[in-house]
């Protein structure tokens, strides 16, 4: 923690000349950037104030919060708000643990495999999830298709295109071979390199690849619909089908609830890179000697 | 391991009761590695006495890395053994080797402070927090960076990052400092800076060293001893002057300091005639047949260079190397040679101007000439 303060704090102190270029950038295409900044956020707002205000809106004019107000009382809404959020951090926490070693392995040891692994990872984009529900239950005792234990692993396989991608970059943008190096002649076996050299520099990308994930098992409908499983996007459908406007206040909280998640997310990865922008900058200026060449440069 | 630190903390290195290095020998023992069909280490043997500094020599790719790697563990040998205090480690994992390594590129940890990356490898020893603050900033002292503890690597400048590095590395009190290139990534006057200061801090800590570079200043300037290395074997070891002067091949000849080769003809009494002049051989270069032809090796300081109007030599370029002129000599049948004379009596010759040219003996090295 106290490592992030320092950073942002050198980050604060060469910011000068970088903010200066930006400037600049800004007042180029500011014009265009405006139009196009506009129109996105009219085509995602105009739809979500349409609906915020279905949800409000009484009778004949009037404003209501009752949809809201059947919300908070709807015990089967929040139970399924509740699975959901279990299975999503299941799937978060399995990802992490699975896709982190592998990738960081296949990096190091077996570097002609990455391709291949790269395209497994993104089989689920198009196999239909109607036949992955089908080899499930051809494959498994429907006990365990029906443990909630299944939909988070299978969350986990079909979250992976977008997960792996975040990891692997990461891992793929640090010098493996050197940092475990390091952390090998200074007396780590593989598992302290992976824990304490590596996966510090992997956290930011981690907490994206696990967001990716939870974000994925909360909107997640038809895998979950077709496994019997009442998630929060099930349940939501259902009060769809008897209340129009209580589901719709639900899904604009939901829309709330992942804007909040991405924007808290943008924001740490944006102060990050604020910070490394620092480097360029020259930092406070004290380093006796000539700047180095570009990190992990390998001649 | 642990205990010795931290009762150690107050005084840097542990030393012998007489005072002596407390290095421990290291030995490579007909080691032999393969990439595909590419002999990385091709029955490498090399042994480091205690305490003293052996650098590795040769061109890229010849190996070196490889070598380094292997006694460190991080590459698995074909055959042969390595052996640190006369026990066989050869299966031994990295981890446990109790090395020190430094990289050619930079290699801290970016995320901790220059003191943290000191004291890594302390941590992982599980040493308390106190004693490893204190440890890691004597080591930082011992490297001229205790200003910069708390700076996180890319507030460091590359010199800086590899005293870090140098400091992580001899933090635990390795039995062997490992070094691969540490100052390639640096400029000129700071590698020779930084070269300098490993050597004060190899004598003063008195660990057994194996140090790899493609650099000969650097090999020649730092090493107790030095190893040529070429395709995966070692050619040569040896001090730096008797490899400097006395070298046994071609190859070695060639690789280390600059030399010449002239076309000439071995002649009766032991001598060879070279550029119209005989010059003596020692006993053991005194194995050709009188009329045999060969190449002569000869360094620049060999030849005795003066301005003549009437001499067969065509000054090509000089280069200033303080006191002494560097020149490059065109002679006649398209040999070229350098030659070196005192800065002070080149005055005159530049490109372009005529000179004589004498070879002085005994040679560095005569090698046989087929191709007359
Ligand atoms: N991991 C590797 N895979 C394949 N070939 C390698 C590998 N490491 C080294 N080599 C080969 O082994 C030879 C020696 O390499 P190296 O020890 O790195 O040389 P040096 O350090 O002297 O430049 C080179 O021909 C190199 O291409
Ligand atoms: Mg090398």
């Amino acid at each position: 923690m106290a490592a992030l303060t320092i950073r942002r704090r050198a980050g604060a102190s060469g910011a000068g000349p970088a903010r200066r270029a930006t400037a600049a950038g800004f007042r180029f295409g500011l014009p265009l950037r405006g139009a196009v900044l506009a129109l996105s956020a009219l085509y995602f707002l105009v739809p979500l104030l349409a609906s915020g205000r279905f949800a409000l809106e009484g009778a004949r004019g009037t404003w209501t919060l009752s949809a809201v107000r059947a919300l908070a009382h709807d015990g089967a809404l929040w139970s399924s708000l509740l699975l959901s959020v279990e299975i999503a951090l299941g799937a978060a926490a399995i990802t992490l643990a699975l896709l982190s070693p592998t990738s960081v392995w296949v990096n190091l040891r077996l570097p002609r495999l990455r391709r291949v692994l790269e395209g497994l990872t993104l089989v689920p984009l198009v196999v239909p999830v109607v036949v992955v529900v089908l080899g499930l239950y051809g494959a498994f005792p429907p006990a365990f298709v029906t443990s909630p234990a299944l939909l988070a692993l299978e969350y986990v396989v079909l979250a992976m295109p977008y997960s792996y991608r975040v990891i692997d970059g990461a891992v793929q943008s640090l010098d493996l071979h050197t940092l475990t190096d390091a952390g090998r002649t200074l007396g780590g076996g593989w598992v302290q390199t992976f824990f304490r050299v590596l996966l510090p520099q992997l956290r930011t990308s981690l907490m994206s690849a696990a967001f990716i994930t939870i974000a994925y098992c909360l909107g997640e409908f038809a895998m979950a619909s077709l496994l019997g499983f009442t998630t929060f996007p099930v349940q939501l459908f259902q009060i769809g089908t008897e209340q129009i406007d209580e589901a719709t206040a639900v899904s604009v909280f939901a829309l709330l609830l992942v804007f909040l998640l991405l924007a808290t997310l943008s924001l740490l990865g944006g102060k990050r890179r604020v910070a490394r922008g620092s480097i360029v900058a020259g930092g406070d200026g004290t380093a006796a000697e000539p700047p180095r060449p570009a990190r992990a440069g390998r001649s | 391991m642990t205990g010795t630190i931290v009762e150690q903390a107050t005084t840097l290195f542990d030393q012998d009761a007489a005072g002596a290095r407390r290095g421990v020998r290291v030995e490579l023992v007909d080691c032999v590695r393969y990439f595909g069909s590419v002999a990385a280490l091709d029955h490498l043997s090399l042994a480091i006495e205690p305490g003293e500094l052996v650098a590795l020599l040769g061109p890229s790719g010849c190996g070196k890395t490889t070598a380094l790697r292997a006694l460190a563990g991080l590459e698995q040998l074909d055959g042969g053994m390595v052996r640190i205090r006369d026990v066989d480690v050869t299966r031994v994992p990295t981890h446990r080797r109790e090395l020190g390594m430094v990289f050619q590129a930079y290699s801290l940890f970016p995320s901790m402070t220059a003191i943290d990356n000191v004291g890594f490898g302390l941590r992982l020893r599980k040493v308390r927090a106190a004693a490893r603050r204190r440890r890691a900033g004597e080591l930082l002292e011992l490297v001229g960076l205790s200003a910069q503890a708390g700076r996180f690597p890319h507030e460091l400048s590359g010199g800086q990052q590899q005293r870090v590095a140098l400091a992580r590395a001899l933090a635990v009190e390795p039995r062997v400092l490992l070094l691969d290139e540490p100052l390639s990534a640096l400029d000129a006057k700071v590698r020779a800076q930084l070269r300098d200061e490993i050597r004060r801090i190899q004598l003063e800590v008195g660990i057994t060293t194996l140090f790899v570079t493609h650099d000969q200043e650097e090999a020649l300037s730092i090493a107790d001893r030095l190893g040529v290395m070429a395709h995966g074997r070692l050619e040569q070891i040896g001090t730096p002057d008797e490899v400097y002067a006395r070298p046994g091949n071609a190859f070695v000849a060639s690789f280390v300091g600059s030399v010449s080769s002239l076309p000439g003809t071995a002649v009766p009494g032991g001598m060879v005639e070279v550029l119209g002049r005989r010059i003596g051989l020692r006993p053991e270069q005194d194995v050709f047949l009188p009329g045999s032809a060969v190449h002569v090796l000869l360094r620049p300081e060999s030849f005795a260079v003066r301005a003549d109007p009437l001499g067969r030599g065509i000054v090509l370029r000089r280069s200033f190397l303080g006191p002494v002129m560097r020149l490059a000599v065109a002679l006649p049948g398209e040999v070229e040679v350098e030659v070196s004379l005192e800065a002070a009596r080149a005055g005159e010759i530049g490109a372009g101007s005529a000179v004589s040219v004498e070879p002085l003996g005994p040679p560095l090295f005569v090698t046989g000439r087929d191709d007359a």
